[in-house]
């Protein structure tokens, strides 16, 4: 409430400031005409022209300092360290250990048959409830099947388990196989670009809506949603059920896929 | 969205400063700080907090009138409705006439030990 009574009080001070100055030079009181009481709309226009003349200030344009990031463990740490992080919706859980688990790629599993030779994977897909597993760098984004739940609490402690074993265990975290398969990030951006310009973009465009592709890095893709999908209340799910499918579909070897969509800057804002 | 009931700037200014009023927008809307100290003027450190007591939907610090505000490090503190105060920091930017630079963001997602 501070704020907004701040604010129109600061309304008002700018009204009463913004009341046309009355100049008054020597001698010229007889030669200004008053004006006219008996014409109201000239004068009441005569008064609101004055009021607005001045240009509005132009709109500047925001920029992003680059944030400092603060490290989530302590610098001299010998064990294994994970640190859990649901996601805000509570539909997934996001799994940072100090060490990297797979360097400069990423991989989506969707089910047990795919985590085959992957001992990570695997002993994941052991749980009962986890339904898909991506794995980036040194992070492990799980989702589960029962979508009624938002504590991960209990679950998390059994993945938390689960990865440290594995990593301890030192056996290959991901199979062979799945890394010779990932193909150069040109064979990544040619099929993700073409599914965004044949398959997505035309879907979304009904809405006013553009998807574009920023960056590839190894197979993991980084896009940004414009037009009437920033700031849409429904990206969140255009981008998980609709762009990701449409992804892993046209090109399987697609790892993570980030949105860096600001969804609250720009003039259509949603509240998330 | 969390309703944001303080915040609190701190920055340190480079080897170009204006040294005139900071000012930051919330919500589009352009207010001068409380509780002031120091300046912006060059290699100057300056400190400023408002009570805000409102929701956030955008939060950023407005470039000077005139000239160039070559800023080194900035570092927030916020004090928002049922989240434990946070801080974030932020790198090097140069601010003029015709930017302005985000000092906004939600407050982290908690995280546990497994």
């Amino acid at each position: 409430m501070n704020f907004i009574k701040r604010f129109f009080s600061g309304m008002k001070q700018e009204d009463e400031v913004s009341e046309p100055a009355k100049v008054v030079t020597p001698g010229s009181e007889s030669t200004v005409p008053e004006p006219i009481a008996s014409d109201p709309v000239k004068t009441e226009a005569a008064t609101e022209e004055e009021r607005f003349s001045d240009a509005p200030p132009a709109p500047r344009t925001v920029l992003h300092a680059p944030a400092v990031k603060q490290g989530l463990f302590p610098e001299s740490s010998d064990g294994i360290l994970i640190k859990a992080q649901p996601s805000p919706t509570g539909d997934q859980c996001m799994f940072t250990v100090n060490q990297v688990l797979m360097k400069d790629c990423s991989w989506y599993f969707d089910s047990f048959e795919s985590a085959a030779e992957s001992s990570l994977a695997e002993s994941l897909f052991s749980l009962d409830d986890v339904e898909t597993v991506l794995v980036c760098e040194a992070t492990v984004t799980v989702t589960r099947k029962d979508k009624t739940l938002v504590d991960w609490k209990a679950l998390a402690k059994e993945i938390g388990a689960a990865i440290r074993n594995a990593v301890e265990e030192g056996q290959s975290l991901i199979a062979d196989k799945i890394i010779s398969t990932i193909p150069s990030e040109d064979v990544i951006r040619e099929g993700i670009q073409k599914v965004i310009d044949e398959e997505v973009n035309p879907g979304v465009a009904g809405h006013g809506g553009q998807i574009n592709l920023l960056a590839v890095k190894g197979n993991s893709v980084t896009i940004q949603m414009g037009g009437g999908c920033q700031g849409c209340s429904a990206a969140d799910l255009t981008l998980k059920q609709g762009i990701h499918t449409s992804f892993r579909k046209a090109v399987p070897e697609v790892g993570a896929i980030f949105d860096e969509t600001d969804h609250t800057a720009g003039l259509n804002p949603f509240f998330s | 969205m969390p309703r944001v009931l303080t915040f609190k700037v701190n920055i340190e200014t480079g080897k170009q400063g204006p040294n005139e009023a900071v000012n930051f927008s919330f919500n589009g809307h352009k207010m001068p700080f409380e509780k002031v100290i120091g300046s912006n003027e060059p290699d100057a450190i300056f400190e400023g907090s408002f009570d805000v007591n409102s929701f956030a939907h955008s939060l950023t610090l407005v470039g000077p009138e005139k000239g160039k505000w070559e800023i080194e490090k900035i570092r927030v503190d916020y004090d928002c409705e049922g989240e434990k105060p946070y801080i974030v920091n932020w790198g090097a930017v140069t601010l003029d006439e015709t930017t302005e630079v985000n000092l906004w963001q939600d407050p982290p997602v908690p995280a546990f030990d497994v």
